[in-house]
């Protein structure tokens, strides 16, 4: 207790960050919105609908919780209606949350609508000023940035017309270079990256990228997954309110594509063309016969699949393709490629195959597939799109799509070990652009 | 990844956000934020009358006008007897508009700033206080404009007891702030409150001694409606028009006896009572106009 009264008042009224404690906490946040069937707007109709109107609660954030440290920089990923926009709300004050706790420590600015306030008859001195003023700066720091501000957005010759008159990118890069100006020690950044030509977009990235060089705390969420990885070594995954991933970006980033993936992909019917044969269980084991969804690299691994005739079926093969979480087809093997088939089966028997390999495959998330099929793999009987999911967790040695177990050994020359092993692969979009810049 | 804030009670982070926000940070806060208060108020006075070409006159025309109609009305056709109608009028009728006009801009700050209330965090009391201001603006402007007038009319004593004027903005302002700031929030949820806007302040308008003279009031009331006399002794606006008419117009007493005509004294120095009334329900309303605000406010983004 005797801690708070030493506080300055720049530091009560959170203007000034606390170097030793966390930039944000989010702890327990659960964010209920109404939904009115239809909404009663005023006294007159509550009191005529004697029962209460009639709505639904809907949890757009259900018990999210998580910190962020001072200079990180999370990115907040997820699909259409996950809580994002929700999330940056809360971190913003917009909303206060119905339950759990937001702290946030240090300065808080959002980029969450640029030109907020603008007002077409007003001339673009003036609404820089009413802008500026909204985003949180005082009159002193609006004039000391006014030149700046005018040199970044171009607008110099058309600084006191009305903003009317401004064409639609202008303003917009008036916007942005308003909320620029404002210096805070958490950013959080909304979508803003969507609007705006290359060069703006460019230009956009390029002052975030300084702002996080700065040691400051950076938030963004974008569906733009590149810059995702650019600009942030975290991600937070958020699935229907919930906080479904919370580590590394590349990581999230796949897991993230995966679910967005599967949301889209039509639902295959388990039961297709199943004339001939259905598959009733399929699961991935290890070398002990145990379970598992998430194992290490080059793990040996099996896929038990239970296939039942429906009719009488003289000789099928049995499918398996293995791909990265993104749909990126990586292997397919069937049966009878290695000599293998099933059968006779007579009506209603069932079969179990297993298919065993090593998982060669880097950090990520990868589905399995199976199917049965006749023995020239031409017709298929039955198939499951995605019969099994498994992680495989981060390991050093390699980066790219498949793993080939290097390993290094200097033959000729003085050695030494350099760090634990541990030190981390190139992202692969990175290594994609170096080879494109030749 | 998760970090438990609980149980670390000295070294919580500064400033949590929950409903318990200190009222001393809210107000430092607003502070902080006199300039978007500042930026808000230009915008209103110079959007106001942008394509008008009368322009800022306008808001003086309104007052002008009712005040020559009224004064036909009220000295030839229905006669209250106090001295210099239109100046006795004009001098209520200017901080009425004050009030009223207050309240209409500041009724729809919120539900009409819709998309800023969502995207952008300040200190929301600025919208309706943005109103009050500039009205604030327009008041002193009118007074000082109609101010000739009044000393041909009440003499040199209106320059005199200017402090007296003063001091009956400076506690109306105070009040309308409360009352505007009311008026906002609860228009939030309850969206009638915008239709209803009209009926009110017509009532309102009748029920304050704007027209009349407080001292009529009580003279002439009979028995059977001595609680519409009540009804407008407990109205808080009664107690500032009355207060800023001390300093513009004068009093108005009723001579000794009762029955007699209205004396209508020069302006003069208010009477004790009238000062604490207006104060107590200036920073009355304040408060709970305030406190329903803020009580509002943390859900307005969810409901504009």
């Amino acid at each position: 207790m005797g801690g708070r009264n030493r506080r300055s008042l720049g530091q009560l009224t959170g203007a000034q960050a606390d170097p030793t404690q966390p930039a944000i906490v989010v702890d327990g946040v659960t964010e209920t919105f109404r939904l009115y069937h239809e909404r009663p707007s005023g006294l007159k109709e509550r009191l005529a609908r004697m029962r209460r109107a009639s709505y639904t609660d809907f949890n757009a954030l259900e018990d999210v919780s998580f910190a962020v440290a001072h200079g990180e920089s999370v990115a907040i990923i997820g699909p259409n209606g996950s809580g994002k926009s929700t999330l940056l709300k809360l971190l913003a004050r917009i909303l206060p949350p119905d339950a759990g706790t937001v702290l946030t420590n240090g300065r808080v600015a959002s980029l969450l609508e640029l030109g907020a306030g603008f007002h077409g008859d007003l001339t673009g001195r003036e609404n820089i000023r009413l802008n500026g003023a909204i985003l949180g700066l005082t009159g002193g720091e609006i004039e000391e940035r006014f030149e700046e501000i005018v040199e970044f957005a171009g607008v110099r010759h058309l600084l006191d017309t009305a903003v009317r008159t401004y064409s639609s990118g202008l303003e917009v890069r008036l916007g942005f270079a308003v909320a620029v100006t404002v210096d805070p020690d958490i950013l959080l950044v909304d979508e803003v990256l969507a609007v705006g030509d290359a060069e703006f977009q460019h230009r956009s990235l390029e002052r975030m990228r300084s702002f996080r060089d700065q040691g400051k705390t950076f938030l963004l969420v974008s569906h733009d997954l590149d810059a995702v990885r650019d600009m942030c070594d975290r991600a937070i995954v958020l699935d229907r309110g919930r906080v479904v991933f919370d580590g590394p970006v590349s990581e999230g980033v796949d897991l993230y594509r995966q679910r967005v993936v599967s949301r889209s992909a039509p639902r295959v019917d388990q039961r297709r063309g199943s004339r001939q044969a259905t598959i009733e269980d399929v699961r991935l084991v290890d070398v002990d016969g145990e379970e598992v969804s998430e194992v290490a690299p080059a793990a040996k691994l099996a896929v038990r699949i239970r296939l039942r005739a429906r009719t009488e079926v003289e000789v099928c093969s049995v499918g398996l393709v293995v791909s990265r979480g993104d749909g990126t087809h990586l292997f397919e093997v069937h049966t009878t490629w290695q000599g293998v088939a099933v059968g006779p089966l007579q009506a209603g028997q069932e079969a179990t195959v297993e298919v065993r390999f090593t998982a060669n495959l880097l950090a990520g998330h990868y589905a399995i597939a199976c199917s049965v099929t006749d023995v020239s793999g031409r017709e298929t009987w039955a198939v499951v799109a995605e019969a099994a999911r498994f992680a495989v967790s981060p390991a050093p040695g390699g980066a790219g799509l498949v793993d080939l177990a290097a390993t290094a050994v200097v033959t000729d020359g003085p050695a030494r070990r350099t760090g634990d092993g541990k030190g981390a692969p190139i992202p692969l979009p990175r290594l994609q652009r170096r080879q494109a810049r030749g | 990844m998760t970090a438990r804030p609980g149980g670390v009670e000295g070294g919580l982070p500064a400033a949590p956000r929950r409903a318990t926000v200190a009222a001393s940070t809210k107000v430092v806060e607003l502070w902080r934020a006199r300039e978007l208060l500042a930026q808000l108020v230009r915008k209103e006075l110079k959007v106001r009358y942008r394509n008008s070409a009368l322009g800022f006159l306008w808001s003086m025309l309104t007052p002008v006008l009712m005040t020559a109609v009224f004064s036909v009305v009220f000295t030839q056709i229905v006669r209250i007897p106090v001295a210099d109608f239109a100046a006795f009028f004009i001098s209520g009728y200017l901080v009425w508009q004050f009030l009223q006009n207050s309240c209409q801009g500041a009724i729809h700050s919120i539900v009409g700033n819709g998309d800023l209330i969502k995207k952008v965090y300040f200190p929301r009391e600025v919208l309706p206080l943005s109103h009050v201001f500039s009205q604030l603006i327009h008041l002193l402007l009118a007074l000082l404009v109609l101010s000739p007038y009044l000393v041909y009319a009440r003499g040199w004593g209106v320059l005199l007891h200017l402090p007296t004027t003063l001091l009956a903005i400076a506690l109306l302002t105070v009040f309308t702030s409360g009352i505007a700031m009311w008026f906002a929030g609860v228009n939030v949820a309850f969206r009638d409150l915008q239709e209803l806007f009209v009926v009110i302040f017509q009532v309102w308008f009748y029920a304050t001694p704007v027209i009349y003279p407080l001292a009529l009031v009580t003279a002439q009331i009979g028995e059977r409606f001595a609680w519409v006399s009540t009804l407008i002794q407990i109205n808080p606006a009664t107690w500032f028009i009355e207060l800023a008419r001390f300093g513009l117009y004068g009093s108005v007493t009723v001579q000794a006896g009762g029955d007699g005509p209205l004396l209508s004294g020069a302006p003069t120095l208010p009477g004790a009572e009238v000062v604490l009334v207006a104060g107590l329900w200036a920073f009355a309303a304040l408060a709970f106009g305030y406190a329903t605000f803020r009580r509002r406010a943390r859900t307005f983004a969810k409901e504009v």
